[in-house]
């Protein structure tokens, strides 16, 4: 047993060092940095100011205060949840759609849908910037003011709250739902094709076939999925940051609790790395709940069985 | 398992020091000290030789600027100085030489600010760093750039040359940290062919102003009636200001105040705050200027609805007079261009800030520019540990011939800024010296000379001369937003209240209402700011 152990220690030390080196102590560090006046990146000098619980107080404190708290809250709650849903279920619809057809065309298709992935972040914003612009040099109005659908252009990011809304949601989406297509397609990929010609031999039809057969195989990828993208849209905040900070959207319907928090340290002048770790604790803390109750709801531990050795 | 709990031991301690958490004293070495005296070439002279004597033949500096696409002199400024000490030492004999090794230059001063605090710690920020008066005292309270309060004095003579508002603005707590580069203001501009279709006579309007007699309410008068009798589409644009709004220049104007030198500490003066803030709103509410201004493209919106005409006033800064020659915002006609000087002066007129009411007086706003050292100036230089001091020392008088009255006369001239010194004052009215900037006939390097001579062509002549010389009186009437660290988050504040009552979402006194809620929403923002008076019962605007 004692020379198992060895060996074992053996084989696994570069990745326990790794997951210390690039996990494990970034982590206490942030928890730490959380506890100090660390701000202005001035690590000689705040590193060592211990103030405990300080940064924590000044979040809670603005979050009780702040009278466009609520509307960040509404945001974060609609933002995350819709575009969720879009970036999961638009997913699994190309991965599908897709499957169907010839391998040639699906390529094409999925590249498609890979643009706004592909795409740097400033110049895709840019984009949608120009594209849904308030007056009348947006594309969107000046197309519909040509068809004579509208007399005035129309601010649609200032239509609050679900002008904003929409914008964030249909941007984001847009580059969140190719993640989606690319794990669902893979695992669709797998699934054995003898059961999909013997389902079309007993004459089932493309929605039997995928609501019967597909879906219910790759039920893990949607649960990964799933979890995944609800702690990435949780924390992500680029494209929303370039477009409140371009007046495209709302500033309050167009913030959501990361990028609150993100101006707040970093968009006033100072750059308050303390405050900003402490959210970055709070946001993990509210990230692995969310995420430990999406396990629970959907059952993760029925899934993870034993294989029953029929492939 | 005790050897593996030894190895996890062992794991964590290694990563906590390769962290950098622990570790890295500094050893102590000897380090060569100068004297700076005053006299320029003597300083320089003495300098260059105890370089040479510690075996350094070459000393690297880089300079970060930014700005509007005119305002590259802000770096080649640092480019300039190097030459002319660099020909100094050659001319004594000393072979050592400065290597601007890297001229960084980008557009948002925001954005070169962020850069420069995340990366000066590494020891990967420009040496020289000019940039907004504004973000001096948080770099000054972080020890990020050098406190030259001492050399100064050795320059005093030099020092006493600039304008005593500007050196101020270059100070944090009494310490001088950096010389003023350049400055502006904010003038109102008038279409002077919008206001003749409406009668508005514009003659000795600029002396009215000064007097305190024209006032917001004529203003207002003026944009309605021209908007109403079809003379322009829109009666009033402005800047749409972001960190450091433009638009704060209302509250100077209503008699206001945004800090407290007593207490160290910044001020909401609610009256006045109300007044800017309902005069932003009427003119909104009654169609004189777009309730979506906040989002309007500089380039597409705000510049060519100035210049095509299409407002008769505008709230503008010095500097547009030559960016509107040098870019494309004129379409009427077809092909988009820039205007000719002669269009300009033909189409504006320019005048202070108007006082915001009866009894007040007329204002402009500065946002002074300031050349500031990095702390580690010349910290890829050999020896730096021990020539410290005399690589600082060179940093100082790298930024005291910068400052040369010649090489702040043609940033003036080119960017139309204001100059800082009025030595650089007096030679922007010297017609033989501009005639000599326009063929590029000056003691200046190669380097320097190509990458202005695009910009001379297009901005030098008497015209562009004659509005600096003119405008120049402004700035005894100007402000400056406060040196605070807590400004910035402060005037964001400000930022989302005009534009919420601007697009109607707010009346006057609920906006003020939030901007006292979203100070006191943050505990440090609370503490440095004073929330003094209340909202004025029976104000009344445009008044009789």
């Amino acid at each position: 047993m004692r020379g198992k152990v060895r060996d074992l220690s053996f084989f696994l030390s570069p990745m326990i060092i790794m997951v210390f080196l690039f996990y494990l102590i970034p982590l206490v560090m942030t928890v730490y940095i959380s506890m100090t006046r660390m701000r202005n990146w001035n690590v000689d000098r705040y590193l060592t100011e211990f103030v405990g619980l300080y940064n924590y107080d000044r979040l809670f404190y603005m979050f009780q205060h702040d009278p466009t708290f609520k509307a960040v809250v509404l945001t974060t709650l609609v933002f995350v949840g819709i575009t969720l849903m879009i970036n999961v279920f638009g997913g699994l619809a190309l991965a599908l759609a897709t499957f169907f057809i010839n391998e040639k065309s699906a390529s094409s298709y999925r590249l498609l849908w890979l643009l706004p992935r592909m795409s740097p972040i400033a110049v895709y914003s840019l984009v949608w910037y120009y594209f849904f612009h308030g007056s009348e040099i947006g594309t969107l109005n000046s197309v519909l003011m040509h068809l004579g659908l509208i007399s005035e252009p129309i601010p649609w990011g200032q239509v609050i709250p679900w002008g904003a809304w929409s914008i964030i949601i249909f941007v984001n989406g847009l580059v969140g739902v190719s993640f989606g297509m690319i794990v669902f397609t893979s695992a669709l990929n797998q699934i054995p094709r003898e059961l999909v010609v013997a389902a079309r031999v007993d004459g089932a039809s493309s929605w039997q076939i995928s609501r019967r057969i597909l879906i219910p195989m790759i039920k893990w990828h949607l649960l990964y999925v799933l979890t995944w993208q609800f702690l990435s849209l949780l924390t992500t905040y680029p494209h929303l940051f370039l477009l409140v900070q371009w007046d495209l959207v709302n500033r309050d319907y167009g913030t959501t609790l990361a990028l609150y928090v993100f101006n707040t340290a970093f968009g006033r002048g100072e750059q308050d790395q303390g405050l900003a770790a402490a959210a970055a604790v709070i946001l993990s803390i509210i990230g692995i709940i969310g995420g430990f109750v999406t396990l629970k709801v959907l059952k993760f531990e029925r899934m993870m069985r034993r294989p029953r050795g029929d492939f | 398992m005790r050897a593996a709990a030894l190895w996890l031991v062992a794991l964590v301690v290694f990563g906590v020091i390769a962290s950098g958490c622990i570790g890295g004293e500094e050893t102590k070495t000897s380090s060569a000290e100068v004297q700076l005296t005053g006299d320029f070439t003597k300083d320089a002279v003495e300098i260059g030789k105890i370089l040479e004597q510690n075996g350094v033949k070459e000393v690297k500096f880089s300079a970060w600027g930014s700005g509007d696409p005119n305002s590259v002199m802000r770096v080649y400024g640092i480019v300039e100085a190097a030459r002319r000490i660099n020909k100094i030492w050659a001319d004594n004999g000393i072979n050592v030489k400065i290597v601007i090794t890297d001229t960084h230059y980008v557009a948002s001063f925001q954005d070169a600010y962020k850069e420069y605090l995340s990366k000066q710690p590494l020891g990967q920020a420009g040496d020289f760093f000019v940039n907004s008066y504004a973000f001096l005292p948080t770099l000054a309270d972080e020890g990020y750039i050098l406190d030259i309060t001492d050399y100064a004095k050795a320059y005093q003579s030099v020092i006493d040359d600039f304008y005593p508002s500007l050196i101020e603005a270059s100070k944090y707590n009494g310490k001088l940290y950096g010389l003023p580069q350049d400055t502006e203001a904010r003038p109102l501009y008038i279409r002077k062919d919008v206001a003749a279709k409406i009668g508005f006579d514009l003659n000795g309007l600029d002396e009215k102003v000064k007097n305190g007699e024209f006032t917001w309410s004529d203003i207002y008068y003026w944009a309605k009636k021209a908007k109403d009798e079809g003379a322009a589409e829109w009666g009033l644009i402005h800047r749409k200001g972001s960190a450091h709004p433009d638009l704060i220049q209302f509250i100077f104007a209503f008699g206001g105040r945004l800090y407290d030198p007593n207490t160290g500490k910044l001020v909401v003066d609610v009256p006045a705050v109300y007044k800017w803030l309902y005069v932003e709103w009427k003119f909104a509410r009654d169609g004189l200027l777009p309730e979506d201004i906040m989002s309007w493209d500089w380039a597409k919106q705000i510049h060519p609805t100035v210049v095509e005409g299409r407002t008769l006033f505008d709230i503008g800064g010095t500097w547009y007079w030559t960016e509107w020659q040098t870019k494309q915002y004129y379409a009427k006609g077809g092909t988009p261009r820039g205007l000719k000087p002669e269009e300009v002066k033909e189409w504006f007129y320019y005048t202070l800030f108007p006082a915001g009411e009866k009894g007040e007086k007329p204002v402009t706003l500065s946002q002074p520019f300031v050349w500031m050292i990095n702390s580690k100036a010349g910290q890829l230089n050999p020896k730096y540990d021990e020539l410290k001091d005399v690589y600082h020392k060179l940093a100082f008088l790298m930024l005291i011939k910068a400052s040369d009255p010649d090489i702040n006369a043609i940033h003036s001239v080119i960017s139309a800024h204001l100059p800082v010194r009025k030595a650089a004052a007096e030679l922007i009215k010297d017609e033989k010296w501009l005639n000599d900037l326009k063929s590029l006939n000056l003691d200046l390097s190669d380097e320097v000379k190509n990458n202005i001579r695009d910009i001379v062509q297009a901005t030098v002549n008497p015209i562009n001369a004659q509005f600096l010389a003119d405008v120049s009186y402004m700035l005894e009437y100007t402000h400056l937003a406060p040196a605070h660290p807590k400004y910035p988050a402060l005037a964001d504040i400000f930022k989302e209240a005009v534009d919420k009552v601007l697009r109607g979402e707010m009346k006057p006194d609920e906006a003020v209402n939030y901007i006292i809620q979203k100070v006191n929403a943050d505990p440090e923002l609370k503490d440095a700011v004073e929330i003094q008076g209340e909202i004025p019962k029976d104000w009344k605007f445009p008044q009789g």
